[in-house]
């Protein structure tokens, strides 16, 4: 991966030499995108700000440690946020298992469905494939955890089954999603 | 399938890897895991293939445009700014009381003549091996390391400021031997504390590490 094919990337590398207008260039280009996945995970604007001002706090801080080598830039901006957005659900106090089923249904109306799926391949490259080598409940759970943040206890509730089932289930569809998406 | 038998341990490291970058884990697993990014290079390198492998669903993430005020704040939080009376608050949840107080207390400072900026706290005893200070020019809160040395390798000082019966907020990583954070005021009763952390700062927004000093702000 070279930096001609990644702007962002390129941005970042200029961050990491403390340059300002390429920290607000990163800004420009990547805040909606990165609030959009803050949002989504702590499901609530006002936090999701204030969640928005640390992530590009970190960004900041830790532009150094971003390898152009081993990742495109908006996909290490994206782990940034969903990093903290997670930690942050993680830390709150009473954090009750989210057994409604919104979070999933959510997932439902954005999974791509058989005909679309072929029109997402562009996007959703190999994982919509592999995705599908999976049984339903597993893929949606994958998928659940991904996008909305949802731990493992969320997930028990959702299907109804004990914590370690759960574990089981979700680590062995790991290991043969990544078998798909390696091969 | 195959459900019942064990994982092998390179299996267990990628499932752990899988499991960190899908976000299922506890708060404490998720440190865990953290800890062994830092010190592990193998692991580390599971956990950026396991974003990239999953980088694909990142498309389902809508845009959302951000209040238009966001990236000023930003900007002041993390770079020394000129003086602005109104300068806006820099943690949102904390200043809101604090903004009328800020802007008098600003527009005191910017009349007065240039001197050193006033000691505000001291964080740990007289003779302790480790000693901050902390001062306030009216526009920054400057914390120094005046005693000691840096945390070791692959960790770093991590200053807060607390409210009374209120959640620590990070000022900042220690990088150097000093950190300036603009700040509004230096309100007197609240606490400043430096903890050690993981190299980057605390995984968690809160203090994890062992907390090495701190002191209580005093009246100017």
């Amino acid at each position: 991966m070279t930096t001609e094919e990644d702007p962002v990337a390129e941005l970042l590398l200029k961050v990491a030499a403390q340059d300002r207008a390429a920290f607000r260039e990163v800004y420009s280009r990547c805040a909606a995108k990165l609030l959009g996945v803050l949002l989504r995970i702590l499901g609530n604007r006002a936090e999701a700000e204030d969640a928005l001002q640390e992530v590009f706090t970190r960004i900041w801080l830790r532009a150094g440690r971003f390898d152009a080598t081993k990742g495109r830039g908006m996909t290490w901006l994206i782990a940034i946020a969903r990093n903290h957005a997670i930690d942050r659900l993680r830390a709150r106090p009473d954090d009750p298992p989210r057994d409604d089923t919104d979070m999933l249904d959510q997932v439902r109306d954005t999974a791509p469905t058989a005909e679309n799926r072929l029109i997402a391949m562009g996007e959703a490259g190999r994982i919509a494939d592999c995705f599908a080598t999976l049984e339903p409940d597993r893929a949606e759970a994958v998928r659940g955890a991904y996008l909305n943040g949802l731990s493992y206890a969320d997930l028990a509730a959702r299907f109804d089954v004990p914590l370690n089932t759960m574990r089981t289930w979700l680590r062995r569809s790991l290991l043969r999603l990544r078998e798909c998406l390696d091969t | 399938m195959t459900d019942d038998l064990p994982l092998s341990p390179l299996e267990e490291d990628e499932a752990l890897a899988a499991e960190y970058v899908l976000g299922v884990l506890s708060l404490a697993d998720r440190s865990a895991a953290e800890a062994r990014i830092k010190n592990d290079s193998a692991f580390a390198a599971r956990v950026a293939a396991w974003e990239t492998r999953l980088a694909d669903l990142n498309g389902a993430y809508a845009e959302v445009a951000p209040d238009p005020a966001l990236l000023p704040r930003i900007e002041a939080r993390l770079f020394a700014a000129p003086a602005r009376p109104a300068r806006r608050p820099l943690f949102g949840w904390l200043a809101g009381a604090l903004t009328a107080a800020a802007v008098a207390i600003a527009a005191v400072v910017l009349l007065a003549p240039p001197a050193p900026a006033p000691i505000v706290a001291t964080l740990g005893e007289e003779g302790a091996a480790l000693r901050f200070e902390a001062r306030f020019d009216g526009q920054e809160l400057t914390v120094t390391r005046v005693a000691g040395s840096a945390a070791p390798q692959g960790q770093v000082q991590e200053v807060w400021i607390i409210a009374p019966d209120a959640a620590p907020v990070s000022l900042g990583l220690m990088e150097g031997d000093s950190i300036a954070v603009p700040y509004p005021e230096a309100p007197a009763g609240w606490t400043i504390a430096v903890s050690v952390e993981p190299a980057g700062g605390s995984p968690t927004g809160a203090p994890t590490g062992p907390v090495v000093a701190a002191g209580v702000i005093t009246d100017l």
